[in-house]
C-alpha cells in the first residue's frame, strides 16, 4: 500500500517542492530591497530595567488589558478603546504626553488618572513591582 | 464476499481487508481519546484553580464556543427600535450599582478582587461595537457559564435588561467625566433606585 502511495505521488511532490522553492526564492529576492526601506525605531529593552516579562504577561491577562487594547498574540485582546500595544517599545510618547522611558511607563501604568485626568484608562491598582513586570513585557522583543 | 469500494478509497486502501483494519484503527483511536478524557477528568489533571490562566487552546475553544453560542441563540431576539433617554438613565443606575464593580467604567477600575477571577471580567467600553443589541441582551439576561457572569434575567425584568443594553449602547460615547457627571446627577435625583 505504501509503495503505491509513493509511486503515485512521488512526481507530484517533486513538482510541488520545485514550485515552492521557486516561490521562496522569488519572495527572498523581492523582500531583500524592501527590508532596507523600512527603518523602525529602536525598541526599549527590559534587561537593564528589572522587570519580569513572563510575570507581566500574566498580569496583562489578569487586568483585562485586552478589553481596551489590541495586543498581538494575546487571546481575545482586540479592544479598540486605547491604542494597540504590540510594538509599544517603539512608541515615542506615552498617551501623547510622556516621553516613552521605563520610569515614565511605570508611572503611567500605575497612575494614568493623575498623568491625564479624565482619560478612559483607570488606575487599576498595579503595585510598583507589577507595573515593572508589565513594562518589561511591553518592551519585550518581538 | 465481493465489495466494490469507491475509487477514491481504492487509492489508499486496496482491499476490503485493509479497509477493515483502517476502521478498527479509527475505533481504537476514538476509544483512546475517551479513556484520555476520563483520565484527565477523574485523575484531577484539569487545573480548575482560578489562580492559573486557561491553557491557550482551552481559552480559544471556550471563547469561540461562547461567541458562537450567543450569535446562534440571540438570532431571533427583536431589539426595540430605540432607547429613550429615561431608559438609558435607568440602565446607567443599574450598571453603576451592579455591573461596574466587575466590569469597570470609563476612568474607573474594576474591583481589585474582580481581576483575580478567571477569566477576568472585561471592561465594556466598546462592547456595543463588537456585539449587536440583541446579543448584549442575551449575554446580560442569560449570563455566561463558568465565568461568574450571572443570568440577570432571573433577577431583573425584561425591560430592566433592555435598559442595561441601552446604556451599553451609549457607553462608547461616554468620557470618564461624563460618567462622573451621570453619577452626580443620579445622586442629586434622590438616590439611585436599584434592585439588589
Amino acid at each position: 500500500m505504501l509503495e503505491v502511495l509513493a509511486v503515485t505521488s512521488d512526481r507530484g511532490w517533486a513538482d510541488l517542492s520545485r514550485k515552492l522553492m521557486s516561490c521562496m526564492m522569488l519572495a527572498i529576492v523581492c523582500a531583500t530591497p524592501l527590508s532596507g526601506c523600512v527603518r523602525r525605531p529602536a525598541a526599549h529593552t527590559w534587561a537593564k530595567f528589572g522587570g519580569n516579562p513572563g510575570q507581566g504577561a500574566l498580569l496583562v491577562g489578569r487586568f483585562s488589558c485586552g478589553a481596551c487594547h489590541e495586543i498581538a498574540g494575546v487571546e481575545g485582546a482586540i479592544g479598540q478603546v486605547g491604542p494597540p500595544l504590540s510594538t509599544f517599545g517603539e512608541r515615542t510618547m506615552i498617551a501623547g504626553v510622556l516621553p516613552n522611558t521605563p520610569e515614565n511607563l511605570v508611572r503611567w501604568l500605575r497612575h494614568p488618572q493623575s498623568v491625564v485626568p479624565g482619560n478612559a484608562m483607570p488606575d487599576v491598582g498595579l503595585t510598583d513591582a507589577q507595573a515593572r513586570d508589565v513594562a518589561a513585557w511591553l518592551y519585550r522583543k518581538h | 464476499m465481493s465489495v466494490q469500494m469507491p475509487r477514491w478509497i481504492m487509492r489508499f486502501l486496496t482491499s476490503p481487508r485493509e479497509l477493515l483494519i483502517f476502521l478498527a484503527g479509527g475505533v481504537c483511536a476514538f476509544g483512546a481519546m475517551g479513556i484520555g478524557a476520563v483520565v484527565v477528568i477523574e485523575g484531577g489533571i484539569f487545573n480548575a484553580t482560578a489562580s492559573t490562566p486557561h491553557l491557550a487552546v482551552v481559552a480559544v475553544a471556550a471563547h469561540t464556543a461562547f461567541i458562537r453560542s450567543v450569535e446562534v441563540r440571540a438570532a431571533g431576539v427583536k431589539p426595540p427600535a430605540r432607547f429613550a433617554p429615561a431608559e438609558v438613565a435607568a440602565g446607567f443606575r443599574d450598571y453603576d450599582a451592579s455591573c461596574a464593580v466587575c466590569h469597570g467604567a470609563p476612568g474607573i477600575a474594576q474591583a481589585r478582587w474582580a481581576s483575580a477571577m478567571t477569566p477576568p471580567p472585561p471592561y465594556l467600553e466598546d462592547a456595543a461595537r463588537r456585539w449587536r443589541p440583541r446579543e448584549l441582551y442575551w449575554i446580560v439576561g442569560q449570563g455566561v457559564k463558568m465565568t461568574a457572569m450571572p443570568a440577570w434575567a432571573e433577577v431583573r425584568s425584561d425591560g430592566q435588561v433592555w435598559n442595561l443594553v441601552g446604556f451599553l449602547e451609549a457607553l462608547p460615547y461616554l468620557t470618564a467625566a461624563d460618567y462622573q457627571h451621570l453619577r452626580a446627577e443620579a445622586r442629586s435625583a434622590g438616590g439611585a433606585k436599584t434592585n439588589h
